[in-house]
């Protein structure tokens, strides 16, 4: 559907993105995840025609459109601004594209209506954008960007601008308009949670080059690189020398052997070990278990259904486990901190 | 440590406290609005009387004057050049802006060039133009136009739009530079031409600078006295220099009042008509 060959792109002697390739099949979500200023937004204004590649190609349905100016190339986008034209009501700025891709007045007219009834709209046709909640302005933005069918939907960080809960609220609504319509996506964010909650795959993006392009479910449990893991998702992390033992590793940290279960690491190795706070447990009461560690808590951060608790180690590190809602641990105790050797993730 | 002498804060401290409460900053506007009122509202009102001659003669005679042959004339000319001369200088302004908000890095440059024209007198600025466009001036050389244009309407037309030229930029520039680009972005993408974006999504959303540039312009350029005076002849005469005739020629303080009076209200009239095309209060918001 979309394939992005070595995109590579200079501002000047500023390499933005180098030599990244992907594909994108029929009807697939797929999210360019990354901090501000890793490429991913260039990425996405490259396959709209906004940004010129300095090296590189762009296939869209098995053509090349890389030359193409942007209105020549059937896309639909949704800006993080909405970019609703401030001058025209929800009725013209959904018309506009399709008068634009040259569909006659009475098509127009009919498929503005059954984009306002898509997005739950029907009654805002006559509203200028101003007058409209920032969540009520992305929707008609995405209802102008879907209404001439484009082979694909491009969105550029459109939920951030929102607040917690409605944007929590959006997602679910976006997820669900993406397969009712069927449309591929190509999602642009920095916030891991759009990602992994919305996407078919997820590409994380790192100054200009793509560290992994995986399933939400493996980007979190088996990142591909210490940014990875670092990005997504909170952990803990150790790192030290590898003792290789059979099927398990030891790495020795400082005063302690952690084990790791499975391969990816060898004999000799200086390995990265990250352990997600859900698969730490903390216990006021020792167990004598593999992988017990010591530390003094600094602090618990109650979360409502959970809570978050820091420990320094005796080391000087923190680790960071999560624990049931309100436990009964307080800044200052002396705890024990397990987890499971499956569940140390070994770089 | 106490002492009964007032210190340096009681003092400051207590005329805050008288000047608190006392002075707000709508007695401020005052000073300017008082200013105003005593030097423009007045003398102009003051016109009224003078151009009717209570108590000597037809009140209405310098008025029955003023309306007919070569002074109706001037009005229509004043007119004229007012709405050719706002053309001529919104088209040019439009393109310098254009060029300022979307196709250079170096604004402040252009922008100083623009700008530094009115740091030089408009006399000044008049009399080089009249060197330039004389029989025997660089203009006469290069394009070997003859006769000269000097003392004709061009004349008069491309020194007004030049002068003017600054005041027109400044708010085309501003309403154009205020667009987001994602607006442009998504116009391209929705599948609009470049000239298709600028015909539908800048030109309208740059309206409202453009209006008020107009308004400026027009109002200045109506009602010129230098321009037509240095690079005009006796058949580019505007309103301006037939008050001033009257006035400072042939002291005739009552024609010159009513010539001033009828102009006046020409320009309400217009404004007032201005008004029911383009809201004035959105247009001077733009300024």
């Amino acid at each position: 559907m979309l394939e992005v060959r070595d995109f590579t792109k200079y501002y000047g002697d500023l390499c933005a993105v180098e030599n990244l390739s992907f594909d994108i099949d029929e009807g697939e979500f797929v999210t360019l995840l990354g901090p501000s200023g890793c490429g991913k937004s260039t990425t996405l204004h490259a396959i709209a025609g906004l940004v010129e590649p300095t090296d590189g190609q762009i296939l869209l349905r098995g053509e090349d459109v890389t030359d193409l100016p942007p209105e020549k190339r059937n896309i639909g986008m949704a800006f993080q601004s909405t970019a609703l034209f401030p001058h025209m009501t929800v009725r013209e700025n959904i018309a506009f594209g399709l008068k634009m891709h040259g569909h006659d007045s009475t098509a127009v007219e009919e498929r503005v209506e059954e984009s306002l009834e898509l997005v739950d709209m029907p009654d805002h046709g006559d509203h200028k954008p101003g007058e409209l909640s920032g969540g009520q302005q992305q929707r008609v933005s995405l209802a102008r960007a879907l209404a001439y069918e484009p082979d694909i939907l491009l969105l550029d960080e459109p939920l951030t601008g929102l607040d917690r809960v409605l944007r929590e609220e959006m997602r679910g609504w976006l997820n669900r308009i993406q397969k009712e319509v069927g449309v591929t996506t190509l999602y642009v964010t920095h916030d891991q949670e759009d990602a992994l909650s919305m996407s078919d795959t997820v590409i994380v993006l790192n100054d200009g080059h793509s560290e992994q392009i995986d399933t939400p479910e493996r980007i979190y449990e088996s990142p591909a690189s210490p940014f990875v893991a670092e990005f997504v998702g909170k952990s803990t992390r150790f790192s030290g020398p590898v003792t290789r033992e059979g099927d398990r590793a030891v790495v020795n940290n400082d005063d302690k052997a952690i084990t790791v279960e499975g391969t990816g690491v060898e004999d000799g190795d200086d390995a990265t070990l990250y352990v997600r706070p859900e698969d730490i447990e903390v216990s006021t009461t020792a167990a004598g278990a593999e992988n017990e560690i010591t530390g003094r808590v600094v602090n618990v951060a109650n979360l409502g259904n959970r809570a978050e608790v820091t420990v320094e180690l005796t080391d000087g590190n923190e680790a960071l486990a999560h624990t049931n809602r309100f436990p009964d641990i307080d800044v200052g105790d002396d705890v024990h901190l397990r987890f499971d050797p499956e569940r140390v993730i070994a770089l | 440590m106490s002492t009964s002498r007032p210190t340096v804060d009681g003092v400051t401290g207590s005329i805050g406290e008288f000047v608190e409460g006392r002075i707000t900053n709508s007695h401020l506007a005052l000073f300017g609005l008082g200013f105003v009122g005593v030097f423009f509202v007045l003398p102009i009102l003051l016109l009224v009387p003078e151009s009717l001659a209570f108590g000597t003669g037809e009140p209405l005679q310098a008025y029955r004057r003023a309306t007919r042959g070569i002074y109706v004339d001037a009005f229509v000319r004043s007119f004229l050049y007012g709405i050719v001369t706002t053309a001529v200088t919104l088209a040019l302004a439009y393109l310098l802006s254009y060029f300022m908000a979307f196709g250079t890095k170096r604004v402040r440059l252009t922008m100083t060039l623009v700008i530094v024209p009115l740091w030089i007198a408009y006399i000044v600025r008049y009399f080089g133009i009249l060197l330039f466009l004389s029989p025997a001036g660089p203009f006469a050389d290069l394009t070997g136009i003859e006769p000269s244009l000097l003392f004709t309407t061009p004349a008069v037309i491309i020194g007004l739009s030049n002068v003017y030229l600054p005041f027109a930029v400044l708010p085309i520039y501003n309403s154009l530079n205020a667009i987001d680009g994602e607006l442009i972005s998504a116009s391209r993408v929705l599948g609009a031409s470049q000239w298709r974006t600028l015909a539908a999504v800048v030109f309208p959303l740059s309206l409202p600078g453009l209006v008020a540039a107009g308004l400026i312009v027009f109002i200045l350029a109506a009602g010129s006295f230098l321009g037509p005076a240095v690079l005009g002849g006796p058949n580019q005469t505007m309103i301006a220099n037939e008050i001033a005739g009257a006035f400072l020629n042939n002291f005739n303080i009552r024609f010159a009042s009513a010539l001033a009076v009828i102009y006046s209200i020409l320009l309400v009239g217009a404004l007032l008509v201005f008004n029911t095309v383009f809201d004035l209060r959105e247009v001077l918001g733009n300024i």
